[in-house]
């Protein structure tokens, strides 16, 4: 990763509120990043965090009833959200930001083959003949590991750990800038998960791609990512590079301190399995102050009050913390 | 693949029929042994009335012969077990006998030609029907889900449970009694003007006669199609797959029209075939109210006239036609599906 | 399920099911048809309907074949209503022979005439009774004059169309010219015409009602000691009768509507809880117990369900002339084969879930482990398909029905539709005999499909989280 890259998506102060008959649901509640060429970020959180609202919505697709409700995504300096969902269909779709589903599951249309759904992603987006597309499909096909007879096949009849190359394969043949990547390898086992994670490097390595790398899963996350972001309650918490938070000297939000000990590692001796105690806040009505404080351990009076903003501590690390950044 | 699933089904089908056949055949017994003996008495004494030059002892031990003979013929003198098995086998091979009292369209008492006459004209008129309302369903049912929730939705979900539980023949009654006896648009019953007119003007003259019962038809059987449309595509939309497909730029009609009616069609083919099947039932009605003549009309006339011949006969077909039905349909839907089509894993 | 935990969950069904405004709508209905039934015998004038639908005596007083009482409003010429006339003044003349005059009061306002007017009254012993009309431009004369004799308290029935045919005629003949006294037959005359109509000339040609009071007397001399008459009623058998008109066999059809009410809730009710019933427990014990014995019972579930239901009830219905309960048993033979195939993916779902194994650890048998766990959980979808099969079951009996199959014993809505059918209500243009009990039919599968779908809307999304 080299820190001088251009940025090539910025996001900035961006919300998606979910309006529901029982009220809004602010999932995602003004968060701003960015993302380097050739450098993966990972977003982690736990489940109903907004990590998978903020991933659909970089690609301007919120889940109904949602919608994007604030802020910018700039990507090719163009602010996506302000365009029109016929420009955004056409040209920002899938050239120049993916997505990579849990592809494992259910995300193959079941009564097309495997070549007629890439074929028709194709064509929707450039013009080529035939035969420079059934090439161009079978070059990628390939590249993630899949022989040519693929794209005669129906999805049923693939396995979990092929569905997902084929999606992976998907996503990168019309080459975009920026590939956001949900949960790929949660609904595999284990070894299918290590061996699609290696295909991840190693194709970033080789195409110079750029990935946000959504996930529950801190290990995974560790596994690939250069920076990662932690997100709680539909806000930021933290980011910072691989080193400064699963390194030695640790996160410095109390969150991410928590969610890293609440993950056993396999060198240490547990005697006792350590928790977060409480639930995520209800977002539909979330509290006062940082979002963090009913369950933090060391909230002060400031954290019931006001929000903490999200503060560079170091270089390319930020918290939104009252303690942790009091001192800068 | 898929042969050997359409086999499987193909043979069940078969095999179903031949028990409930056998089942028919046992459940009405008594009746059916009861006509035969009748009709065996009647051809008797249609024998015997004409010998006048014998007198009445000759006359009843040739009777006695004769019946004999007959009951032999019939397979009457066997013990039951066997009698059921060879009317089993009677009834599958379309040996009907003859009806007590029914002739046909030529003045013959053949069940199986009286019946059969009447099957193409059923079959005209349903199968009209129902291409009608399945085109008209799923289009509109496409509608509702489109904008689900809106007021075509509501309003038409609405209309299916109104005629929810309207008798098809009822509704036939009172289209007849406005349409053609009030204002006089429509024939009020038959297959066409007595006596037909020839040609093309044949042809006009029996869609003429069919326009009120499509029509009726129609106005029941269309919005529960639409529903079960809208729901199945509705859950079809939420799927991943879906989601994914827009995600990719895929444009939104071709996502609505080919990933999602293609993936929604077995269960919608499925479910409004099935509805159709098992309107079956309403349609007997139906036909006698308009004096169709097919076999729904055949129905009416064989209760009238008791003639049990016949309507053993016309059971064995409808039940044929139904499981033929059945059959037909997990044959689509096993073409429709790729998972069924293609099976197994590479 | 405990009484507590059914409570509360009634309660939070209720408030779900408060939300969806279709089933409101349905459940309102419910409660109509509920309170149609209940109050039947308060609200509909022939409160025997029931039981006496084929008793030709019992509607012997109706016009045949009449429109109901407000098609009058539709109308210019007004027809007179069937009515009932039971206050009288009373006068008793004793005697030799005892005089009973019982007068009563018509108030004709109408422009054509009664079909028929008819005086009952119990009578025992020997007498001559004598009918007298006063009418509104003061003509008076006798109708009738008959001697009766009757034993013990029977319905005496006087009847002035078929009775007073020849005092009609005299009547006519005072005041019409003579050309059109040579053109009418005697016995052509329709007495009630007359009696209405302003006497003057041309008075059989053109009728012109004379409206006013009319006054009948019924005089009864008694002609011994043993002999008596009491209480006498007029009937006023009018051209439009009762709120839904009467068929030709003179049956008040609001009668026998109301009356098929509870027959279509027995009907339907019966069949489908029944049905539902057998359907869950047999898709849950099919698929409780899996392998062999979920393929027999499969193969057996195929075998109903490959057979066209309604052909089989109708020839079954041909050769063995059921009753209706046994038509609702062969209908439940049939139906039940609806719910079995979802209620056996549910079944199947259940049984993965490791309560079911950890209550099997613990040793429940397995009937418990059926009826306490598995179908509890299936109850809310029984209902929902309960609520959705009435309609079916009445739509087929009402179906057997209209051909003639059915049991011509009771009133149902089917019956009644195919006496319209035989009695050619549909060429003749009878629709209040016709539309009535369909309408009824329809709107009782309508309430019954707001039920159920509500049910269905509200059951669904908790149904896909499992």
């Amino acid at each position: 990763m080299n820190e001088n890259n251009e940025k090539i998506l910025q996001v900035n102060n961006l919300k998606v509120y979910y309006y529901t008959s029982k009220g809004t649901v602010k999932a995602v509640d003004d968060i701003s990043f960015f993302l380097r060429k050739g450098e993966t970020l990972g977003l982690v959180g736990e489940s109903g965090c907004g990590k998978t609202t903020t991933g659909v919505a970089l690609l301007k697709m919120p889940t109904p009833p949602g919608k994007i409700a604030g802020g910018e995504i700039i990507i090719d300096n163009q602010n996506i959200v302000e365009l029109s969902e016929k420009d955004v269909r056409k040209n920002v779709r899938w050239e120049k930001i993916a997505m990579v589903f849990q592809g494992a599951m259910n995300c193959l249309t079941p009564v097309y083959t495997i070549g007629k759904q890439m074929m028709e992603t194709l064509t929707e987006h450039k013009q080529m003949n035939k035969e420079d597309a059934k090439k161009l499909i079978v070059k990628y096909l390939n590249l993630v590991g899949l022989p040519e007879h693929i794209v005669n096949r129906y999805p049923h009849e693939l396995s979990g750990g092929m569905k997902q190359r084929v999606v992976i394969a998907m996503a990168l043949f019309l080459e975009p800038k920026v590939i956001v990547c949900d949960e790929p390898t949660t609904a595999l086992d284990v070894i299918v998960q290590a061996q699609i994670i290696n295909l991840l490097k190693d194709l970033k390595q080789k195409l110079n791609l750029s990935f946000i790398f959504i996930t529950h899963d801190l290990a995974t996350e560790a596994e690939v990512s250069d920076r990662i972001l932690v997100m709680y309650a539909g806000k930021v918490a933290e980011i910072g590079t691989n080193q400064q938070i699963y390194g030695k000297q640790g996160p410095m939000h109390p969150y991410t301190q928590k969610l890293l000990k609440a993950t056993p590692r396999i060198h240490e001796k547990v005697d006792e399995l350590s928790f977060i105690p409480g639930t995520p806040p209800d977002l539909l009505d979330p509290p006062k102050g940082c979002r963090f404080h009913l369950r933090c351990s060391e909230a002060m009076d400031i954290c019931r009050e006001k929000e903490p903003q999200l503060i560079e501590v170091e270089k390319d690390h930020c918290v939104a913390c009252w303690r942790c950044t009091k001192n800068v | 693949m898929y042969w050997k699933y359409a086999a499987k089904r193909i043979f069940y089908g078969i095999l179903m029929y031949i028990i409930l056949i056998f089942i028919f055949s046992v459940l009405f017994n008594a009746t059916n042994e009861a006509t035969t003996k009748a009709q065996i008495e009647e051809s008797l004494r249609g024998e015997t009335t004409k010998m006048r030059n014998m007198d009445v002892q000759e006359v009843q031990k040739y009777m006695a012969e004769r019946r004999a003979y007959k009951y032999h013929l019939y397979h009457l003198d066997q013990p039951i077990f066997q009698r059921i098995v060879w009317r089993t086998i009677d009834t599958i091979t379309l040996n009907f006998g003859n009806s007590t009292n029914i002739k046909s369209a030529k003045g013959e008492r053949d069940v199986w030609t009286i019946v059969s006459e009447t099957i193409p004209r059923t079959i005209l008129l349903f199968t009209t029907a129902m291409i009608l309302e399945l085109l008209l369903g799923v289009w509109l049912g496409l509608k509702k889900a489109q904008r689900a929730g809106g007021i075509l939705d509501k309003s038409t979900s609405i209309a299916t449970m109104v005629v929810y539980g309207m008798p098809r023949w009822w509704l036939g009654m009172i289209m007849i009694m406005f349409f053609a006896y009030q204002i006089n648009i429509f024939p009020s019953g038959g297959l066409h003007t007595v006596p037909p007119p020839q040609g093309f003007a044949y042809f006009l003259d029996i869609l003429y006669h069919m326009a009120l019962p499509m029509l009726t038809l129609l106005i029941i059987d269309f919005w529960g199609t639409a529903y079960l449309t809208r729901n199945i595509v509705l859950g079809t939309l939420q799927e991943d797959f879906v989601m994914s497909a827009r995600a990719r730029g895929i444009p939104e009609n071709k996502v609505l029209f080919g990933h999602t009616m293609r993936t929604s069609a077995p269960p919608i083919v499925t479910m409004a075939l099935l509805s159709l099947l098992s309107s079956i039932s309403g349609n007997i009605l139906f036909e006698g109210i308009f004096s169709w003549p097919g076999m729904g009309n055949l129905y009416w006339i064989a209760i009238e006239q008791n003639d049990v011949p016949v309507l053993m006969g016309l059971l064995a077909i409808t039940t044929a036609l139904y499981i033929a039905g059945l059959v037909i349909l997990d044959l689509i839907y096993g073409f429709l599906d790729p998972r069924i089509k293609v099976g197994g894993k590479a | 399920m405990k009484m507590k935990d059914l409570k509360f969950w009634l309660k939070d069904f209720w408030t779900e099911y408060k939300k969806v405004k279709f089933g409101i709508v349905g459940f309102v209905f419910l409660i109509i048809f509920l309170l149609l039934m209940i109050f039947e015998p308060y609200i509909v004038p022939f409160s025997k309907a029931s039981s006496r639908w084929r008793d030709i005596t019992y509607w012997d007083d109706n016009p045949s074949g009449a429109p109901p009482v407000w098609t009058n409003w539709f109308s210019s010429k007004k027809s007179p209503e069937s009515e009932k006339i039971t206050k009288y003044q009373s006068e008793v003349i004793e005697g030799d022979l005892k005089f009973v005059n019982s007068t009563f009061e018509y108030d004709y306002k109408y422009d054509k005439a009664p079909l028929d007017i008819i005086f009952h009254g119990r009578g025992t012993g020997n007498m001559i009774m004598i009918v007298k009309m006063e009418r509104p431009d003061g003509e008076t004369f006798d109708l009738v004059q008959m001697p009766i004799q009757t034993d013990g308290g029977n319905d005496i029935r006087i009847t002035l169309d078929k009775d007073s045919g020849a005092a009609a005629y005299d009547f006519a003949q005072k005041f019409e010219n003579e050309e059109n006294l040579q053109y009418v037959d005697k016995t052509s005359v329709k007495p009630l015409d007359i009696y209405f109509a302003q006497a003057k000339s041309d008075m059989l040609n053109k009728i012109e009602p004379l409206k006013g009071i009319y006054k009948f007397t019924v005089t009864t001399i008694l002609l011994d000691q043993e002999s008596s008459y009491e209480d006498p009623y007029m009937v006023v058998s009018g051209r439009v009768s009762g709120i839904l008109g009467t068929d030709n066999s003179k049956r008040d059809i609001w009668s026998g509507v109301v009356a098929g009410v509870k027959w279509a809730l027995l009907i339907g009710l019966l069949t489908a809880v029944i049905a539902v019933g057998i359907g869950v427990v047999y898709g849950v014990i099919s698929a409780y117990y899996g392998g062999f014995v979920d393929s027999i019972m499969q193969r057996i579930f195929e075998l109903f369900a490959s057979t066209p239901l309604l052909p089989v009830l109708i020839v079954m219905s041909a050769v063995f002339k059921p009753s209706i309960w046994t038509m609702i048993l062969m209908m439940c033979a049939f139906f039940w084969t609806g719910p079995v195939k979802t209620v056996r993916s549910m079944a199947l779902q259940i049984k993965e879930e490791t309560y079911i194994e950890a209550s099997k650890a613990v040793g429940a048998s397995n009937a418990r482990l059926i009826f306490k766990h598995m179908v509890p959980i299936l109850v809310p979808y029984s209902f929902a398909s309960m609520a959705l099969y009435v309609p079916s079951a009445i739509v087929y009996e009402a179906t057997i029905s209209l051909i003639g199959l059915g049991d011509a014993t009771i009133v149902t809505w089917g019956q009644i539709l195919h006496d319209a059918l035989k009695g050619g209500a549909v060429l003749t243009g009878l629709w209040w005999w016709v539309v009535p009990p369909g309408i009824m039919i329809a709107l009782m599968g309508m309430t019954f499909a707001f039920i159920g779908f509500a049910m269905d809307k509200i059951l669904q999304p908790k149904l896909r989280t499992r």
